[in-house]
């Protein structure tokens, strides 16, 4: 990334080993790097230098990383990365319900943070407002509510052009299954995720180059939907 | 009275009632005046009627009504048969003679009769005492449980003596007795008083015995082997008393008991023996594989990264895929012992949502990509499979153990085969994973699910908990696992899960 600013990222973790590499990984793409090794130090901190991303660990010492969210999100949009050490799927879906934007499992790849710190920091800067959103050979155009696939009209049924026009919004963050069901069928749908498979399955089958094998429409397990654009 | 009497016939010879008294006496009247109508003549013969009539006599009563009728029937005869009549008077040596014969043998009858009663009451006693204990003896036996054999001992106590009981165990230390739920009245106040009593002299106290206390019930010691195991309280009502026999039984059914308990508590404590041994074994193989699944990815990566220092290009990035290998697998270990753990805590709670079974399959087979390498995998889902309803990430969990078996357990470049589907009927749907490996012996084939499990001959890698963790998270969700033969050679695992409806009024 290379920006005129370069954006500025808080990390809270306790592990000094882990605020280092992340440190190290992070100044190599420029960013400018505050660390924090408690939930209070990170919220002071996080007043204190304004940063453009938090990257947080849920497993802090002092502090819940969720109540951490939960303080920060009081009176901060800024967008959070949340690294957590468990696969359960209820940790994850919590830390997103109470305001992180995304997550990564511990042990992860330098590659996979930061093409999530890269999707999160997008949330805020203003080149959001596109109007055409590119994968693959894929081509969405909002305004005029068409897409396209290696040039030629794809014919969609109305919710999947909202799901598809969703997830491309969110478009390297993780969107929760909940999301989307409030966001395509209101409040009172939160159940219906049957539908959401099916729909799921025609986007793939009219997009992906191999729709047994989604490399754009990716599934998180047990979390939700992410759209892969690189 | 009847009702009141225990129901085990109690005193040895009941004491004659006055209806046996009259019943003699009438007997006397009714003969006396029966011989009235004889000739007088005929009075050596009267004498041997009233003879008859005792000897009869005796079938019905007892010893003291046959010497009323006895020395009745000899007054009876001297006065009004033998001459002179009406008077006590003997005139000849024979009458004295005869009638000095029939008095003493009327004397004899009369004991005897006791005696023969007696002897038949004993009888009668000593087998109903056999049957009860017979009973109880088997009663003990059939029970499977030591909580079973009390529940029946206790009833038939009840029932036999028409008694409440109660009964208090002591546990391993000896020191304490703990009242018994099958216990029909609870041991409290007094009666626990005289319980704890008993328990520590290890001698009967209460009502019936040596030493009265207090209580109401009646109390002894389950005594075996020098050590009192319990006590066993018997309460009836205080208007009834109980027999010599019937304490005697009740002592025979405390012993019955008190080697029922001890057989327990041996079986108990064997039990635990052979649970420490066991546990001690699985700790050390537990120990020993841990270590050596531990050490073995972090041996790679201290290596990999000495020699990452004075690496070129190449080198290193064979040391830098040697790592992430490593790292993966040190991760897959991590994440089996936590999911085990995770499933004997019982925390473990599946969260059932539509899936599409596709997605849980790529991204099992993304996780095991790794391991895989160098097999050629083929996977079949349906185009038009429906979502499934399963937990995601604990079938993914599934799926990636399998794959990993079957990748760890085959020669290198043979195929796994990776399959899902609906069954036939639509009631079940399945993911099979077969392999063209060595497939799994009979022996293996019983306890393939049970944890730390390795098959000795084929024994690689892992810590034998991939199968018992698929196994766990496949019951969570009601499932099955099912191991079988791959037809044409190889082992062959195949996972059910429900497969219900999806519920209709859901607007698409």
């Amino acid at each position: 990334m290379t920006t005129s600013h370069p954006s500025r990222l808080l990390i809270v973790d306790d592990e000094v080993q882990i605020r280092r590499l992340l440190r190290v990984a992070l100044e190599a793409e420029n960013y400018e790097v505050h660390e924090a090794a408690s939930g209070q130090l990170g919220l002071s901190e996080a007043a204190g230098v304004h940063p453009d991303g938090v990257v947080l660990d849920l497993g802090l010492p002092d502090l819940d990383g969720r109540e951490v969210l939960r303080r920060l999100r009081e009176w901060s949009q800024v967008p959070v990365l949340v690294l957590t050490v468990r696969d359960g799927e209820e940790d994850k879906i919590a830390a997103l319900d109470a305001g992180a934007d995304d997550y990564l499992t511990k042990p992860f790849s330098r590659r996979e943070l930061l093409a999530r710190l890269r999707a999160v920091l997008r949330r805020t800067q203003p080149s959001s407002e596109e109007t055409i959103v590119r994968f693959s050979d894929v081509e969405i155009d909002f305004a005029a509510r068409i897409v396209r696939r290696a040039g030629t009209e794809v014919k969609l049924t109305a919710k999947e052009y909202d799901l598809l026009r969703y997830l491309a919004q969110h478009r390297g963050r993780v969107v929760t299954h909940q999301q989307i069901l409030r966001e395509l069928w209101g409040a009172n749908a939160e159940d219906s995720t049957h539908y959401l498979r099916v729909y799921m399955t025609h986007l793939r089958q009219k997009l992906e180059p191999e729709p047994r094998a989604p490399k754009f429409l990716q599934t998180e397990s047990g979390v939700g939907y992410r759209l892969v654009d690189s | 009275m009847a009702d009141t009497r225990p129901a085990l016939d109690p005193p040895p010879v009941p004491p004659s009632g006055w209806e046996e008294y009259a019943f003699s006496l009438l007997v006397i009247v009714v003969v006396t005046a029966a011989s009235l109508i004889l000739p007088e003549s005929y009075y050596l013969s009267v004498g041997l009627i009233y003879l008859l009539a005792i000897i009869l006599l005796c079938l019905r009563v007892g010893r003291g009504p046959v010497l009323l009728a006895g020395v009745l029937g000899a007054f009876a005869w001297e006065y009004i048969f033998i001459p002179p009549h009406f008077s006590f008077a003997i005139n000849s040596l024979q009458d004295s003679l005869l009638f000095g014969t029939y008095f003493v043998v009327s004397l004899v009858v009369g004991q005897l009769t006791a005696q023969i009663r007696a002897q038949s009451q004993n009888d009668r006693l000593r087998e109903q005492r056999a049957t009860a204990l017979l009973h109880l003896t088997r009663a003990l036996a059939e029970a499977k449980t030591l909580d079973e054999a009390v529940g029946a001992a206790l009833r038939q106590t009840d029932e036999l003596f028409g008694a409440q009981t109660s009964l208090a165990l002591t546990d391993e230390t000896y020191a304490s007795l703990f009242p018994h739920p099958a216990s029909s009245y609870s041991l409290e106040g007094k009666e626990r008083a005289t319980a704890e009593w008993v328990f520590r002299h290890q001698s009967n106290a209460g009502r019936f015995t040596d030493t009265p206390q207090a209580s109401a019930g009646c109390y002894l010691p389950l005594v075996c082997d020098n050590k009192t195991h319990g006590v066993l309280g018997v309460k009836v009502r205080p208007d009834v008393t109980l027999t010599l026999a019937q304490k005697d039984l009740l002592e025979a059914f405390a012993r019955q008991l008190a080697l029922s308990v001890e057989r327990e508590h041996l079986r108990a404590a064997s039990e635990r023996e052979k649970l420490l041994a066991e546990s001690e074994k699985l700790h050390r193989a537990l120990f020993d594989s841990v270590s050596h699944e531990l050490r073995t990815p972090l041996a790679i990566i201290n290596a990999s990264a000495d020699s990452l220092a004075g690496a070129d290009q190449n080198l290193r990035g064979q040391l830098v895929n040697e790592l992430r290998t490593a790292v993966r697998r040190l991760n897959r270990l991590v994440g089996n012992l936590l999911n085990q753990s995770r499933l004997e805590s019982g925390t473990l709670k599946p969260r059932l949502d539509w899936c599409d079974a596709g997605d849980i399959v790529n991204a099992a087979v993304e996780n095991t990509s790794d391991a895989l390498a160098g097999h050629p995998l083929a996977i079949a889902v349906p185009e038009d499979m429906p979502p499934v309803r399963a937990d995601f990430t604990l079938t993914e969990y599934v799926l990636a153990n399998l794959l990993l078996n079957a990748a760890n357990h085959t020669p290198p470049a043979t195929p796994v085969f990776l399959a899902a589907g609906l069954e036939p009927g639509g009631r079940r749907m399945f993911f099979t994973v077969a392999d063209r490996g060595p497939g799994f012996s009979p022996a293996m084939r019983g306890r393939l699910f049970k944890k730390f499990i390795q098959d000795d001959a084929t024994a690689t890698a892992g810590l034998g908990l991939g199968l018992s963790i698929v196994r766990g998270f496949v019951v969570a969700q009601g499932g099955e696992v099912v191991a079988g033969e791959n037809p044409g050679g190889g082992a062959l695992i195949t996972v059910y899960l429900p497969h219900p409806p999806p519920k209709a009024g859901t607007q698409a």
